[in-house]
């Protein structure tokens, strides 16, 4: 981990030097992004590849120039040390401990016996049905109601963005569901979905389709479908605002040009606007992905420990099973589970910002 | 602005050194401090502990000399507990102004840890006793929900301290036994509700022209059911799906009323397999009862779906008594007249118990206090204050009834002419959290798919 800070670190200031010459740095984050790229990977390429090597020589040819990056390194350690190590203590401790919980067979009120660590919590882990339909649940959450709050987050986004009257509150409206707490959303989706005097099912009922009214909450088959779409309800609006940024940092002589080279206005979007929202998508997808394996509270206050298999998730399971049954172990290597799944989403994200030069 | 940084380099140099001493001194400083509190928590005394985790006690000045003065420390008892619900919580506050009239000297930290039926506390409660920072005492379920806590010996036994002999007679054996999960007596019942009732609105009955006294058996109840739903426009069963709890302890009373007590007995001790068909056959019953719940059974509490049953609209609820707390807050709903309640279909004479009782965790903060509140929770002058208002049956045989009402004054009679009390498995008694936990997943999954064969499997599985 210190390599990497290192090497950022040693990044940064060849970015601050070098910001003197024309701003290619500061644009090519959203625009442009096609031509921006491979400079800044040589730029990143090439002091990577120096601190590689002068880690390994450094020594033996004390250049001037390395000497002075070193120091440089040296004197910046009181700004982030104090807080790495409280990270590295707090969080990546944390995460290294409950791994080791994992591999005990830790259970009830007495303290975990450290001295024979196996895997057995994982073997355990793949036989038990209630894990495998809670991973199921958990990847179908994560990737529809990603898919789907980014979707409708762009075309809301879109739409806001057509210079409309009252944007700012329609901005307001869409963003609200997002602040409030998932215990809220929760119980008033809870009344939504009432299958007798819901406001879904009395609609559907208003404009005829009877035969459309379900269950929502209790029937299996629908279940983790209406929890998909009220976090996507809560969530869309956060997309929203992501996307309308990432819009308007789209240059007006873009749109023009398209539209004088006689684009249509999908053609136009399609072509020319969505590509350049990469990084905004990247960015909001994250923290989608995030808040999808964290639901946890949603799920919680609708159900209790207990959601059924149809729409159980990783992390109900993880508490149900280390709060609710004492078997620390187990719930340690559900946490792990979930951590990896975390870890796959973020690291290949942070990774590419990296090559990027974005991070 | 770079240029200018290195011809000066040397001066920053000193200054910047300086800043790196500063860092490194916090560093060292913050890595002295989470030693010390390391040291403190690791020491065998308890009360050092809770001054990190808990913001109240660590305001409170007395707590310094806790570990030099066992004395002082014994006036502030920490009860952690669930209720906090309306009537939950005036009967506990009763129960308080009972034992503050007898020790004024004590002085009561409440630390309620709301959430339906300890869903909440158990988190606490643990994560407190691992830390070796337990409470006073708290609120638990006895029998076999004390297990966790018995296998490490985190209970202290209270058998000689507390339990003397006037208690014991007091108390009946069944009651006793469950205070005891592992031969020690380590806890004090306060309260007991029944489980297996069955509440229903009598003019609703009365119009169907049914008689609840006439029937027999489970079996016998889903035929009235199903004349209930093809001649009313009421909903038959009132019964909430969205926790898995209610449908378990339905599934418990149909049991007992097919098989009858010794078959349970069988069930909780372990041994499913050998009890196959019963099993099964109280599942498909069970199943066909859950055609005639509401249509919004996994959408509300079971509380919401009582409120049915008062405004009429339903005839019948299977749930433990107190849901009669919520006839005698309704307006104009009257015990006899508006609604009834009989033991479930074939439990007659069965009277089975929902327990709540108090604990002496070992590590005590204030044992002398500790001791001083169990005596008074297992006094006829705390069950007496206490369970009118809780709507529970005392304990203690020997509570006057006067102040409890036609309906529990009922229910004494019927809990002292009851054969046997069984231990509950939706409400803790009956076996152990894991065990319990796993069934109300099997039961979460009936709910959804009613699949007779997977619940089997579940519950075989779960023990």
């Amino acid at each position: 981990m210190s390599s990497g800070i290192f090497a950022a670190l040693i990044r940064d200031t060849g970015g601050s030097v070098r910001s003197d010459g024309p701003d290619v740095d500061s644009d090519a984050a959203g625009d442009e992004a096609s031509d921006a790229e491979p400079r800044v990977r040589t730029d990143g390429g090439t002091v990577v590849d120096g601190a590689g090597e002068r880690s390994g020589s450094a020594d033996a040819e004390p250049s001037l120039r390395s000497r002075f990056r070193r120091s440089r390194f040296l004197e910046s350690i009181p700004f982030w040390g104090p807080p790495g190590v409280l990270v590295l203590f707090f969080v990546y401790g944390a995460i290294g401990w409950n791994f080791v919980i994992s591999l005990t067979g830790w259970e009830g009120l007495g303290s975990p016996d450290y001295s024979s660590l196996s895997t057995e919590m994982y073997t355990q882990l793949l036989a038990d049905s209630s894990f495998h339909a809670a991973f199921q649940n958990t990847l179908v959450l994560l990737f529809a109601f990603t898919v789907l709050s980014l979707v409708v987050g762009l075309l809301l986004a879109i739409l806001v963005d057509q210079k409309i009257r009252l944007e700012n509150t329609f901005r307001t409206i869409y963003l609200l569901p997002m602040s409030l707490s998932f215990v809220v959303t929760a119980i008033f989706w809870s009344w939504m979905y009432n299958p007798s005097n819901g406001l879904i099912n009395e609609l559907l009922r208003a404009i005829g389709l009877d035969a459309l009214t379900q269950a929502w909450l209790s029937d299996p088959q629908f279940k983790l479908a209406a929890i998909i779409f009220a976090l996507m309800w809560q969530f869309s609006g956060y997309c929203m605002v992501v996307y309308l940024a990432g819009l308007r940092a789209i240059p007006e002589s873009q749109y023009e040009a398209a539209r004088i080279d006689g684009a249509s206005t999908t053609r136009l979007y399609w072509r020319v606007i969505i590509p350049q929202l990469r990084a905004s998508t990247m960015s909001a997808a994250v923290v989608l992905v995030v808040f999808a394996l964290k639901a946890f509270d949603f799920l919680f206050v609708l159900f209790g420990v207990n959601p059924g298999q149809s729409a159980d998730i990783l992390s109900v399971m993880m508490y149900r099973v280390a709060f609710d049954r004492v078997q620390w172990a187990y719930g340690s290597a559900v946490a792990m589970v979930l951590f990896a799944m975390a870890l796959g989403v973020i690291g290949p994200y942070l990774y590419l910002q990296y090559r990027r030069g974005e991070l | 602005m770079s240029h200018d940084s290195r011809s000066d380099d040397d001066d920053r140099l000193t200054r910047r050194h300086y800043v790196a001493g500063a860092g490194t001194l916090a560093t060292v400083g913050i890595a002295g401090c989470s030693d010390s509190g390391g040291d403190g928590s690791d020491g065998s005394d308890g009360s050092d502990g809770s001054d990190g985790s808990d913001g109240s006690d660590g305001s409170d000045g007395s707590d310094g000399s806790d570990g030099s003065d066992g004395g002082d420390s014994a006036s502030e008892l920490e009860i952690i507990h669930w209720w906090t619900a309306g009537g939950e919580q005036d009967a506990y506050q009763a129960l308080l102004d009972g034992f503050r009239e007898e020790h004024p000297d004590v002085e009561i930290t409440d630390n309620p840890a709301p959430g339906g039926a300890g869903s909440a506390i158990d988190t606490v409660v643990q994560n407190r006793v691992i830390d070796g920072n337990p409470p006073s005492t708290f609120q638990i379920w006895p029998g076999q929900a004390l297990t966790p806590y018995t296998d490490e010996g985190l209970l202290e036994d209270i058998g000689d301290s507390v339990w003397d002999e006037e208690m014991r007679g007091a108390y009946l054996d069944g009651v006793i036994d469950l205070a005891q999960p592992a031969g020690d007596l380590v806890a004090v019942p306060i309260n007991i509700h029944r489980l297996n009732n069955l509440f229903f609105n009598v003019s609703v009955l009365d119009d169907a022209d049914v008689d609840a006294t006439d029937i027999d058996d489970p079996q016998g109840l889903l035929g009235v059911l199903e004349t209930l739903d093809a001649e009313t426009d009421v909903t038959p069963l009132v019964h909430q799906t969205q926790s898995p709890w209610s449908s378990l302890q339905l599934w418990e009373s149909i049991f007992i009323g097919q098989q009858g007590v010794d078959d349970y007995q069988t069930v909780i001790g372990g041994d499913v397999s050998s009890l196959e068909d019963e099993v099964r056959s109280a599942l498909d019953l069970l199943a066909s009862y859950l055609e005639y719940i509401p249509e919004d059974a996994g959408s509300i509490s079971w509380d919401q779906g009582n409120d049915q049953l008062i405004e009429g609209n339903a005839a019948f609820l299977h749930q433990g008594d107190w849901a009669a707390g919520q006839y005698s807050s309704a307006d104009g709903f009257e015990f006899g007249s508006d609604w009834d309640m009989v033991p479930f279909p074939g439990t007659t004479g069965v009277y089975q118990s929902v327990i709540d009782s108090f604990v002496f965790p070992t590590n005590n903060p204030s044992p002398e206090a500790t001791e001083q509140f169990l005596n008074y929770a297992g006094s006829v002058d705390a069950q007496e204050r206490f369970n009118p208002i809780k709507g529970s049956i005392p304990p203690r045989t020997d509570v006057p009834m006067d102040e409890f009402g036609d309906f529990l004054s009922r229910q004494f009679e019927d809990f002292q002419n009851s054969n046997t009390q069984p231990p509950a498995i939706a409400h803790g008694t009956a076996v152990a959290p894991a065990i319990q936990s796993a069934l109300e997943e099997t039961f979460a999954n009936f709910n959804e798919n009613r699949d007779v064969d997977a619940a089997y499997q579940g519950i075989v599985d779960a023990f």
